[in-house]
């Protein structure tokens, strides 16, 4: 069987299955709820057999696993243009019904045709989201610049006043296990900067007991962070993939249903 | 005393958001030159660009947006300026979508006006930005034309030397991914886990915990934690080359090297006010529990 094969079952698992599946649902609405399950069980199934079975219709050049990788990308293009529509119809009904801040959904929707008119522009006239032939920046590039990247900039920066503010009144050695983070989180803040050698600096005399003491405190967060950390993170890991793995197998078998965003009583 | 620590518990945030403000701008105003020490992480990632040979291929991708900058850009750069010392060539791209293609065309444009000899499309090239991360990534294994039929300029890339010959990620020697969020994990999980293709990280500091599993396993070649990790690898870019060395020396440019002092400061102030507010809620409560 070779790669003419896969894209023949390809066209009938996600063209003819899906198309025949609405004809049929508009008569039987029983019918609706049962073709998508059909579509994520083969979507589900080719990507994993193509790992055990080397065969070159399901993961050679053109097979069908290498296939459904490429209509990922284009599924995911699909997404965005979902997402957009979201945002536009969510700001426009929060406009028209003057509902509360409103007024921030018409600053959304400004940028969001700004940049998006701008960026369709620069494809149209095939000067690109980049720098124009002179040097100067596109429409896009420039509001990127000077609008997008400061405000993106800015609002993480907040980040440093809120933490700083937030260990000032909530970092407290409680009980025993905030007793622990707060000590492990001290060693690793003075273990990864030279903070103990920026104490010592006034005093000449104390910078080489500095400079052993910093050494320590680096290695020992290096410790902290591969053992302790790296050992925790090891488990959350293998967790997660196993949760993943178990909930792929229920919405491959068709027993989690609710991607398919089906109403009550289907 | 109990007055002034019942005072202290009480003190208006925006005097701590003063005393953040006046740590952080000080020293990036007047800078301190405090010294960096390297980890091992870092180390490793260093040693293997290293040991690239001129003409190997690596894949550099900008994965981060504004947000992150500080921190992603100092590395993408430094990480730039290594392999065009050594003449590795270097395909790039951009993954994240809040504004990574801006940073990467930003980055890739300073660094190359710094090596003239680098030509594009010969010895680098920008792919730029293409959607859906862990789609892309795995579309790369198989045909990279595919999931990037063109440069950033919308030139074919068949048009260029350095795609000649170059069919799959398979063929790359290194990956190299500064940062945000979880597209550094798709490229371990989609990339060096599938196709075998070694990856190097340089995520932001507060995601760098979670790579720490990811080299004990063996799956990373090393990492670049954060502005720390950055400053890390521009010292040992310094301290093998000699240019380099005089660059990062000499640059106008924020570097993470500078920006290391005012973390070390930020870090001893916010390391000061934990101390502070326990101390002020201990002996305040243990007043209140005596006077009880």
């Amino acid at each position: 069987m070779n790669a003419d094969f896969g894209r023949v079952m390809l066209v009938v698992l996600f063209a003819l299955i899906p198309i025949a599946g609405i004809a049929l649902g508009m008569r039987a609405p029983a019918l609706r709820s049962k073709i998508p399950l059909l579509v994520a069980f083969f979507a589900g199934l080719i990507p994993i057999f193509s790992m055990y079975i080397p065969k070159r219709f399901l993961s050679g050049d053109g097979g069908m696993s290498p296939r459904l990788d490429e209509w990922l990308i284009i599924v995911a293009g699909f997404a965005l243009l979902l997402g957009i529509t979201n945002v536009i119809s969510n700001s426009y009904r929060k406009i028209s019904r003057k509902e509360r801040n409103w007024p921030y959904a018409i600053v959304l929707l400004v940028g969001l045709f700004t940049m998006g008119g701008f960026g369709i522009y620069g494809a149209v006239s095939h000067q690109g989201t980049g720098f124009l032939p002179d040097g100067s920046p596109t429409p896009f590039r420039w509001v990127e610049t000077t609008v997008f990247q400061p405000l993106q900039s800015t609002i993480f920066a907040l980040l440093a006043f809120f933490m700083a503010s937030a260990a000032f009144r909530a970092f407290r050695a409680r009980n025993t296990e905030a007793t622990i983070l707060l000590i492990a989180g001290a060693i690793v803040m003075i273990g990864r900067v030279p903070l103990i050698e920026f104490l010592a600096a006034p005093f000449p005399a104390l910078q080489p007991a500095a400079a052993s003491a910093g050494q320590f405190m680096g290695k020992a967060t290096e410790w902290i962070m591969d053992v302790p950390n790296g050992a925790a993170q090891s488990g959350i890991l293998i967790g997660a993939a196993l949760g993943a793995a178990s909930m792929a197998i229920r919405v491959i078998l068709g027993i989690e249903r609710g991607y398919l965003g089906l109403g009550k009583g289907e | 005393m109990q007055a002034f620590f019942h005072r202290l518990l009480a003190l208006d945030r925006r005097w701590i958001f003063l005393l953040v403000l006046i740590s952080v701008t000080t020293p990036i105003l007047v800078p301190i030159g405090l010294p960096v020490t390297t980890t091992s992480s870092t180390r490793n990632a260093f040693e293997y660009v290293e040991a690239l040979k001129p003409g190997d291929l690596v894949w550099l991708s900008f994965d981060y947006g504004p947000s992150s900058a500080p921190e992603n850009d100092p590395m993408a750069e430094a990480f730039l300026r290594q392999c065009f010392t050594k003449k590795v060539r270097v395909i790039i791209t951009a993954l994240y979508p809040l504004g990574g293609l801006g940073l990467a065309n930003q980055a890739v444009a300073k660094v190359a006006a710094e090596f003239p000899e680098a030509k594009y499309g010969v010895d680098y090239i920008n792919l730029g930005y293409k959607d859906g991360a862990a789609a892309v990534m795995r579309s790369l294994g198989q045909d990279i034309t595919s999931a990037f039929p063109t440069d950033v300029n919308g030139r074919p890339v068949s048009e260029f030397p350095i795609m000649e010959g170059l069919r799959t990620i398979r063929q790359v020697q290194l990956v190299f991914t500064a940062a945000t969020g979880l597209i550094g994990e798709y490229w371990i999980t989609q990339v060096h886990a599938q196709f075998g293709t070694d990856v190097i990280i340089g995520p932001t500091a507060v995601s760098a915990p979670k790579y720490y599993a990811f080299i004990n396993a063996g799956q990373l070649i090393g990492m670049l934690g954060g502005m720390k990790g950055a400053a890390e690898y521009e010292k040992l870019l310094a301290a093998k080359h000699e240019p380099l060395g005089k660059f990062y020396r000499s640059t106008a440019d924020f570097t993470a090297t500078k920006g290391m002092d005012g973390q070390t400061v930020l870090h001893g102030v916010i390391l000061a006010l934990i101390v502070m507010g326990n101390l002020a809620f201990f002996l305040t409560r243990g007043k209140k529990a005596g006077a009880a």
